[in-house]
């Protein structure tokens, strides 16, 4: 049996995010020629799974690249990070990208490769079949996997009955088993395998915290959903059971906020920093997610304004709510996409703390209301 | 939508990368272009209240944008 069709029968779907199906995207690459670039970056905030499978899992990792490139593969790797290293001691073929946020994006990655500036391209047409920027640069085709994904195309071939040994762990729709890395205000960060239907609380317990007695808790990272302690407490870790709440299992990045800070200054640093990674091309994300960034500061100097009234603070989140959704599916990329659903996903999750802060009070550790709800239900 | 089925058409997308907010598609495609709060258009969809604007001026807006950046996706 081929490649493409064991892939078809594990189900197995890109880790860096996307969920797209690997078969599909292999399939491409063969028909179009295309040369693979396995992208060990771990470029979303606290991710740390890549470095996790190149330190742990490396012959694995090679072997799935070249059953899908045979020798056209490149690995990259953030410039000076362990995972550079590692992949250089090994003799591999490194493209070493700039530590930023969007350097990762799988077109900044192949424009990168190709002789040009880790920025995203506007795809046109999948860059699998080729293409060329802006600027009318050529592109020869190439694909992009997650170096985990590459990992698990090595795991599904290899194994006996590999696809069925895939399909027993996690959910039909979402098979086979995944890494997330869990951090923040956790006892014991770290990379833990798993699989979707997963109840979060599990992934927090693994990290040592106290299901509902956590801060808020942020999945998928910058581009990512803010859930409500108690939410967190009770969800599945899946496509399915995250999507009600606005989130998706992505790239498998699970960030605990301290219950003892403040979230909507936590939340500020973190739309400061989308702001500061904009790679500046597209004038949506350029200048939508300062704007954002700013709007929410607006909100959390409520408290520093003495509390300038329940109406302002209503139409400042109106005002943000409408920012964010005004950006989405407007950049070449998904990053103002991802950022406009954190932004969304903290208007909601934090609604009780936002008042707190438009009344010109901050209280970190307060119980949200609708957990004393849910706590008298029981 | 009042005007004929518009599903036999190319969508117009914009090339993000390029756009450099000159604003020519808004004037010419009144109807199914606005610009943001920065210059930089929106395409409208029907269900956004989008009108569609005509195959002439389409053509148009295609051919002078001054940042090669509105194109129809014939691929969609």
């Amino acid at each position: 049996m081929n490649l493409v069709d064991v892939l078809e029968q594990s189900g197995l779907t890109g880790r860096g995010g996307a969920a797209f199906s690997t078969a599909t995207k292999v399939r491409a690459a063969h028909e179009h020629g295309a040369g693979l670039l396995v992208n060990a970056c771990d470029g979303e905030i606290g991710a740390v799974k890549d470095a996790f499978v190149v330190e742990h899992h490396l012959p694995e990792l090679v072997r799935g690249a070249t059953l899908v490139a045979g020798t056209r593969v490149r690995y990259a790797a953030h410039r000076g990070s362990a995972t550079e290293a590692r992949l250089r001691a090994a003799g591999l073929d490194v493209l070493a990208a700039p530590a930023r946020y969007v350097s990762s994006e799988e077109t900044s990655l192949i424009s990168l490769a190709q002789g040009g500036l880790a920025r995203p391209m506007t795809k046109r047409q999948p860059f699998v079949r080729g293409g060329s920027d802006s600027a009318g640069r050529r592109i020869t085709p190439t694909v992009v996997l997650n170096a985990e994904t590459v990992w698990r195309i090595a795991q599904v071939v290899e194994r006996p009955d590999g696809a069925q040994w895939f399909r027993g762990h996690g959910l039909p729709d979402e098979p086979g088993p995944r890494l997330v890395a869990i951090g923040g205000a956790v006892p014991r960060p770290g990379v833990v395998e798993t699989a979707a239907g997963v109840p979060l609380a599990a992934l927090l317990g693994a990290a040592g915290a106290d299901p509902g007695r956590t801060g808020p808790v942020i999945v998928g990272g910058l581009g990512g959903t803010v859930l409500r302690p108690d939410e967190a407490a009770r969800v599945t870790w899946s496509r399915a059971g995250l999507a009600p709440l606005g989130g998706a299992p992505g790239p498998g990045v699970v960030h605990v906020l301290d219950a003892q800070a403040c979230p909507v200054d936590a939340l500020a640093a973190w739309f400061d920093h989308a702001a500061g990674e904009s790679a500046g091309q597209c004038g949506p994300c350029m200048f939508g997610l300062p704007a954002i960034a700013s709007d929410w500061h607006d909100l959390a100097d409520g408290v520093r304004a003495g509390g300038s009234g329940s109406v302002s603070s209503r139409g400042a989140r109106a005002r943000l709510a409408r920012r964010a959704e005004s950006v989405r599916g407007r950049g070449a990329c998904r990053f103002p996409d991802g950022v406009a659903g954190l932004a969304s996903s903290a208007l909601r999750a934090l609604s009780d703390h936002l008042d707190d802060h438009a009344r010109g009070q901050c209280v970190p550790g307060r119980t949200p209301r609708s957990s004393h709800e849910h706590a008298l239900a029981h | 939508m009042s005007t004929r089925s518009r599903t036999d058409r190319p969508t117009l997308r914009v090339d993000r990368v390029a756009c450099t907010g000159h604003g020519v598609c808004a004037t010419l495609l009144p109807g199914s272009i606005r610009l943001d709060e920065w210059g930089y258009p929106v395409v409208l969809t029907a269900a956004e209240d989008g009108v569609d604007d005509g195959d002439e001026a389409r053509a148009a807006a295609v051919r002078w944008c001054p940042a090669l950046a509105l194109y129809a996706d014939r691929s969609s």
